[in-house]
């Protein structure tokens, strides 16, 4: 279905440009936030700034899977999360086998929680290439050298393995 | 030789083809790398695998969400003519955002009635670099109250310098000699005083996501005035302006009695504005006439010089097509800008008349 935004004011380009990025969008800012509806909310206010930016078409998809993946992880440290949308999930996961659901959540809560503890810079790099952003456009985007990209992303890795292992270990 | 680093044995794992020869052979024969680059795919799996989280979005049903919430958003806007739409666009992005925090804690032009106090008036312009992810974390302000066009600048096209001159109540300046591949006659146009007053709303704020304000501050006011002014604008092949040439009023801006530190210590420590960004604007607008000139980082580049004495702020796009050199001197602000080398605008600038 299509239903532009009756106000002739927003970019010609921002129908399309959703439709096509919005999933992806979605997943990256998923990534940092572990839910689904969270991530769709980041993706909403993701997509108003850019019907408000001139950032051009072609360079559309990376300056939103930045700008998602920023502002995810400013969600995640900021505890903005909403709690309603939490309790709904847990519910919703419980339905078929409690057991397996608590442990899917204490494991999701626990990969944020490492990721709130990494560097913003590092946290970034690593999502941002998880989304399958190319290492010059990770570059780009935090303003690294392309070099230092892969140096970031595994000092994130290492980190993220060590603390979900540390809370492993001491279950 | 050396053993290739921890990134580039993380980066064979994803784009072999970015590592240099000498480094893939290098690893290939060597049992310590081969053994970081196994630990380092061990971690990215990993790390893949935690970071997973299903999603499978309805975009239909996401459209049709997104397309309410725009077009209420664009309902709360004045309808404007259609030549300043360019600027109807760059007013409501978020790089305005910040000029409006500036706007509100820095000031423009004369305070209309003896309840205003003026709290700024620009009297330099200085680059803010702004990241796009700075942009998109930064607080929505026009969710923290209420802002009023009092005053429509109402801009006409006129037919000349001396009319623009007259429009105005400006000195106007006029191009010595125009760079090469511009020519023709400019199209003029002349504006007079835009004046706003935004009417601070502290049950919006904290609605929008705002931390509580100090209380004096709900229901203050404060008038943002800019302008007159005038632009003239030389017109290429491709539609692109060749040459801008623009001068106005500097903005300021007057509160009702809410002192300037008040106001502004409260919107620099709003959620979302990042610290660093803060500390910058904080620092410049300190005594109350630097006005920040937010610039994307991304895509364009910002260096200090001098026009005739004057400090001036220099911008040039990154991909270097454009340029712009912008300066404030007695209170009135100039810029120069077009599809030109910096060195062509400089020297439009430094030989206006």
């Amino acid at each position: 279905m299509s239903s532009p935004p009756a106000r002739g004011d927003v970019r010609a380009d921002l129908e399309p440009v959703f439709r096509a990025d919005y999933a992806r969008v979605v997943a990256a800012a998923a990534r940092v936030l572990g839910s689904p509806d969270d991530a769709e909310d980041v993706a909403q206010e993701v997509f108003l700034a850019f019907s408000r930016s001139v950032v051009p078409a072609a360079e559309a998809p990376r300056w939103l899977h930045v700008a998602a993946v920023h502002t995810a992880l400013n969600v995640l440290r900021s505890g903005r999360r909403r709690a309603s949308r939490e309790h709904a999930a847990r519910e919703d996961d419980v339905a078929p086998d409690v057991a397996d659901a608590v442990v899917v959540l204490d494991e999701r809560g626990r990969v944020r929680a490492a990721l709130a503890k990494l560097p913003h810079k590092q946290a970034a790099a690593l999502v941002l290439r998880h989304s399958g952003l190319s290492y010059a456009d990770v570059a780009a985007a935090l303003d690294l050298s392309p070099g230092s990209v892969g140096t970031t992303v595994r000092r994130a890795e290492s980190a993220l393995r060590k603390e979900l292992n540390a809370h492993a270990s001491s279950d | 030789m050396r053993h290739p680093t921890d990134g580039t044995l993380r980066r064979l794992l994803d784009e072999p083809a970015g590592v240099p020869d000498s480094d893939r052979e290098h690893v290939a024969g060597c049992p310590v790398c081969l053994t970081g680059l196994a630990t380092a795919r061990e971690d990215a799996t990993a790390a893949a695998a935690a970071l997973h989280t299903p999603a499978a979005p309805d975009v239909d049903l996401a459209w049709r969400r997104f397309a309410v919430t725009v077009d209420a958003a664009a309902t709360h806007r004045a309808p404007a003519a259609a030549p300043v739409r360019r600027w109807r666009t760059a007013l409501r992005s978020p790089t305005v955002a910040v000029l409006g925090v500036v706007l509100v804690l820095t000031g423009a032009g004369a305070a209309a009635a003896a309840d205003w106090l003026q709290i700024f008036r620009a009297e330099q312009v200085t680059p803010v670099a702004v990241s796009d992810a700075d942009l998109v974390r930064l607080p929505d302000l026009s969710a923290y109250g209420d802002l009023e066009v009092v005053q429509q600048p109402d801009v006409q096209p006129v037919a000349d310098v001396a009319a623009a001159e007259e429009a105005t109540g400006l000195s106007i300046p006029e191009v010595a000699s125009l760079p090469a591949g511009v020519t023709g006659v400019p199209a003029i146009s002349a504006g007079g005083p835009v004046t706003a007053v935004f009417t601070f709303s502290a049950e919006r704020a904290v609605a929008a996501g705002g931390t509580a304000p100090p209380a004096e501050l709900d229901g203050s006011r404060f008038q943002l005035a800019a302008g007159p002014g005038a632009v003239q604008m030389w017109s290429s092949s491709s539609g692109l302006p060749a040459l801008v040439v623009a001068r106005a009023v500097a903005p300021s801006v007057s509160s009702d009695g809410v002192p300037f530190s008040t106001v502004r210590d409260y919107l620099l420590s709003q959620p979302g504005l990042p610290a660093e960004l803060a500390a910058q604007l904080r620092e410049l607008t300190g005594d109350g006439t630097t006005l920040p000139l937010p610039v994307p980082a991304e895509l364009v580049t910002s260096a200090t010089t001098d026009v005739d004495g004057s400090p001036a702020t220099l911008l040039t796009s990154r991909d270097s097509t454009m340029a712009g050199v912008v300066w404030v001197e007695d209170g009135v602000l100039t810029g120069v800008a077009g599809t030109l080398t910096t060195d062509e605008v400089l020297s439009v600038a430094r030989e206006l008349r």
